[in-house]
């Protein structure tokens, strides 16, 4: 699939503004992770609701206005039932996302922000999507994709 | 100099519902979540020279390293080379040696890796971008990676 240069430039500015708040709250520091993880600082959990807090309202508004996007069409928002993937995989992430101290788009703010370990993290991550998808292409047909992963990746499955 | 212009720490109150209006923004440009696995996947397809690379998932995987950085040149401290994970490494926390800290670093992002895409997303594309278009899987998620990391950071703090 050929993107346009409206795409890339799009991806390029959310990009940035989306490093630049998780950088802007501290969210490449291992340490933020930790003690929000050990349950003795809170402002990441509320950070995380500040943002559905505000997206999902706006959201449902706009899908109920039938908007359209700029690039891409009529907005349509996913709403998938649970699967048994959605558990396990994220039971896994999440047990990853403890030990690694950083999920993935804090680990490139982390790497860029001069931590240098952070290149052993983004490593692990790149080995571990490509082992899921390694698995997933040698059995065929029992691909799942969730409603967090972007849909232009699904499509072109 | 440009430091000091960004607090050490933004507060949740002003990152949150800015990170928000980010997801809004980016659905209105694109129709897709602002989740972060696609963009390894899809980036790592740019680089190899695969077929149907979506070439501007690369573009936004370097954007969120460079805003980070424009972002951490804002603030006091400014861009610091250091190895980083101070808790793993420092000696009055758990005083792990580099090699030592380095496999459990890799092994989790090798498992956080596999479980995002397993789950098909991870903090960001479920956790934050799921939940928002009210999708039960994401939801299902969500809560299951909450509390698979809650638990998993209660036993390494016993350690």
């Amino acid at each position: 699939m050929n993107t346009s240069t409206a795409h890339k430039v799009i991806g390029l500015l959310f990009g940035i503004g989306f490093g630049f708040v998780l950088a802007a709250a501290n969210l490449h520091e291992y340490s933020t992770i930790h003690n929000m993880l050990s349950l003795e600082e809170f402002d990441v959990f509320l950070l995380m609701g500040g943002a559905i807090g505000v997206s999902l309202p706006l959201l449902w508004l706009l899908e109920r206005a039938k908007a359209k996007t700029v690039l891409a069409g009529p907005l349509t928002l996913s709403r998938s039932p649970v699967k048994r993937e959605n558990v396990v995989g994220g039971a896994l992430f999440g047990i990853g996302w403890a030990l690694s101290g950083t999920c993935p788009a804090p680990a490139l703010v982390m790497l860029a922000s001069g931590a240098g370990l952070a290149v052993i993290t983004i490593a692990g991550l790149f080995v571990g999507l490509g082992l899921r998808d390694a698995q997933t292409s040698r059995a065929a047909g029992t691909v799942i994709t969730g409603d967090g992963e972007h849909r232009d990746v699904v499509a072109s499955r | 100099m440009l430091s000091a212009v960004l607090p050490d720490r933004l507060p949740w109150y002003l990152a949150g519902p800015a990170l928000g209006l980010l997801v809004v923004g980016f659905f209105l440009f694109t129709n897709q979540p602002l989740g972060a696995t696609g963009a390894y996947v899809e980036t790592a397809k740019t680089v190899r020279r695969l077929p149907g690379a979506v070439t501007w998932r690369a573009f936004y995987f370097v954007g969120i390293a460079l805003g980070g950085l424009l972002a951490v040149l804002l603030k006091d401290d400014g861009f610091v080379r250091r190895k980083g994970y101070d808790v793993l490494l420092d000696p009055m926390d758990m005083n792990l040696s580099l090699p030592v800290a380095s496999v459990v670093i890799f092994v989790g992002a090798v498992v956080m890796g596999y479980g995002a895409r397993m789950a098909g997303g991870c903090t960001s594309g479920h956790g934050i971008c799921g939940t928002a278009q009210r999708s039960p899987a994401s939801w299902a998620a969500t809560v299951s990676f909450m509390a698979a990391a809650v638990i998993t950071t209660f036993f390494v703090n016993q350690i």
